[in-house]
């Protein structure tokens, strides 16, 4: 064991700087991608489109991952007992690279230009690396009691994941810039990468995020045992068989092993929100009630998959996408992004010595439930849009509303913490009580 | 085989029933009801608590020879959550559910952050650490919890 308090102390909670700059980056690159769709009303006519695939990956490498670098730097302490190494340096220099590496890359898809492309992936790649790093370093000094938890066990195979979908994307990226030959057809290897995207890394995360916030938080029944026991398994193993079979002829198991993913997929979505629906919380607020809509978008983008796979239409796939990764984690992000930073307020208001307003009065629940509300607007115009390409502007110009509200609400709750008297360079610690 | 983890989580559980009661009554303004739900909470919390801090904190401390380890930021936190609890009750005495809604909300992360830390860390090192004396540690922790609720 490397300390005395492995993990416990708030000691170990990083500054307040180190996960709050991914935290407020997230929904700027959800206005980009809104601006994308903007200046670009064809981007979803099909999954294929530069304009797609430019607004895909600012969601995906520049909300998502954003927001899951800022969380992970708190909780990794906390649920894992795995403070990182030199927090603040770490955020830094992840922080910069990822940003950099996300631009690149989707500027690079949007204009058609593969090398600076793969200049953005490798960007990407180097940041992703070094957070890795840290990340496996403090979670192989952590203590691994006998009846741990399975969190940390499905935090390393989420980061296993997103490893696995970088590592897929650099090589498309390669391929793109210098016309190096692919082991397996160019479109089965984007459908590998998102399919990892999607299930190894996304799917994964959320649902090792699930098995302790919807029990704890909105205080329903635990996650039946053997789900959590093995729902993250499975799901790997499916992921690779798919993998291994999808370099050959066998179109069956292909096919068998994706419906496999989909059912995982739903069985996931529909426990949860049938463990939300005996939540006894009375009154359950605008985060509760739109982490529960982000599982049913997820059902139904899951549907929307198995629909794309045996019917050929262009829309098929959009409205998959859209369901998934905006209505699914970018509503589930919201949901939580919402919890996360007012806590972080409120806990380095306490830890040096102040005072601390309550939560709500960090993050009052009006603006919240509006601008939860123009999510769920923004997702029923993307959805038209997706069918039917002229209301492209209008849905664009929601998603820019969305994050900019969204922006604008989490800044609200860092003045909110300067009013209190927070201090970006904090004093001394307040030291713990010892009160008995 | 039952496990010290798995006592205390469990009462863990049965106090955020007690939170989600109190909570429950606020937020229908039926205040009778609610000074008494909160009132319940209040005392679940607070004999978990001291069950921890009388009972197996200084049976860990004796055996690690920590004393000033994970168990003294855990005592550090029911403190903070003492505080808490404080100002949630003084809401309820001003009949004023919004701020007991903050508070609530307020305790409810804090209770949360700090189960997660005592289920995953502190009470597998307690269970590994004091295996000798668990099953006469397990049915003192349970006695205590018991003899307080009924009194």
């Amino acid at each position: 064991m490397s300390s005395a308090n492995p993990g416990l102390a708030y000691d170990n909670t990083p500054p307040f700087s180190a996960p709050l700059r991914f935290l407020l980056t997230a929904p700027l690159f959800g206005i980009a991608a809104g601006l994308v769709l903007l200046l670009d009303p064809s981007a979803l006519a099909s999954r294929w489109t530069p304009g797609a695939l430019a607004a895909v990956h600012l969601i995906a490498t520049g909300v998502m991952l954003q927001a899951m670098l800022g969380a992970l730097m708190q909780i990794l302490p906390v649920v894992a007992g795995a403070p990182l190494p030199v927090p603040r340096g770490i955020a830094t220099a992840t922080h910069l690279l990822i940003t950099a590496g996300s631009l690149g890359l989707s500027w690079g898809l949007w204009q058609g230009q593969p090398p600076l492309t793969l200049g953005g992936a490798a960007l990407l790649g180097i940041g992703l690396a070094t957070f890795l790093a840290a990340a496996m370093l403090a979670l192989l000094r952590a203590p691994a009691p006998p009846g741990q938890g399975r969190t940390p066990r499905d935090l390393r195979l989420a980061l296993a994941g997103l490893a696995v979908t970088a590592a897929l994307g650099l090589l498309l990226a390669t391929a793109l810039a210098t016309g190096a030959a692919l082991p397996v057809a160019l479109p089965d290897l984007v459908n590998l990468h998102a399919g990892w995207g999607w299930m190894g890394w996304g799917g994964v995360l959320l649902a090792s995020a699930s098995w302790v916030i919807v029990p704890m938080f909105h205080i329903t029944p635990a996650y039946p045992k053997p789900v959590v026991q093995s729902w993250t398994p499975a799901v790997f193993a499916a992921l690779l068989l798919w993998s291994a079979v999808m370099a050959s002829p066998w179109q069956g198991a292909r096919l068998a092993l994706i419906s496999l993913l989909c059912v995982l997929a739903l069985a996931f979505a529909l426990t949860t929100l049938h463990l939300q629906s005996r939540t006894r919380r009375s009154t359950p607020d605008a985060s509760f009630l739109n982490f529960r809509a982000a599982m049913l978008a997820i059902v139904a983008g899951t549907l929307a998959t198995a629909v794309a796979i045996v019917v050929d239409h262009e829309a098929a796939p959009v409205i998959a996408g859209v369901l998934i990764l905006h209505g699914g984690f970018v509503g589930a992000i919201s949901a939580m992004l919402y919890k996360i930073v007012p806590f972080l307020a409120w806990l380095h208001l306490v830890q040096a010595g102040i005072k601390a307003p309550n939560v709500k009065k960090l993050s009052p629940d009006l603006p919240v439930r509006r601008q939860l509300r123009a999510h769920s607007a923004s997702l029923a115009a993307l959805l038209a849009a997706a069918l039917w390409t002229p209301l492209a502007p209008i849905a664009a110009m929601a998603i820019v509303i969305e994050f900019a509200w969204l922006l604008v609400n989490l800044s609200r709750v860092v003045n909110a913490w300067r009013r209190a008297g927070g201090q970006w360079q904090q004093g001394p610690r307040k030291k713990v009580q010892n009160t008995v | 085989m039952t496990l010290i983890a798995d006592v205390l989580a469990q009462d863990h559980r049965d106090c955020d029933h007690a939170f989600a009661r109190a909570e429950a009554l606020v937020a229908k303004r039926e205040w009778s009801a609610a000074d008494k739900a909160t009132a319940e909470f209040a005392a679940d919390l607070d004999r978990h608590f001291e069950t921890e801090e009388q009972v197996l904190f200084p049976r860990f401390e004796a055996v690690t020879g920590m004393s000033n380890g994970p168990t003294a930021v855990m005592r550090g936190e029911h403190a903070e959550m003492r505080r808490v609890l404080a100002e949630l009750q003084n809401a309820l005495r001003r009949r004023d559910a919004d701020d007991f809604s903050g508070e609530a909300e307020t305790l409810l992360i804090l209770m949360q952050q700090h189960n997660m830390k005592e289920e995953n860390i502190l009470y597998p090192m307690c269970d590994a650490r004091l295996v000798l004396e668990r099953d006469t540690l397990i049915a003192t922790i349970s006695g205590q919890l018991a003899h307080e609720a009924s009194t």
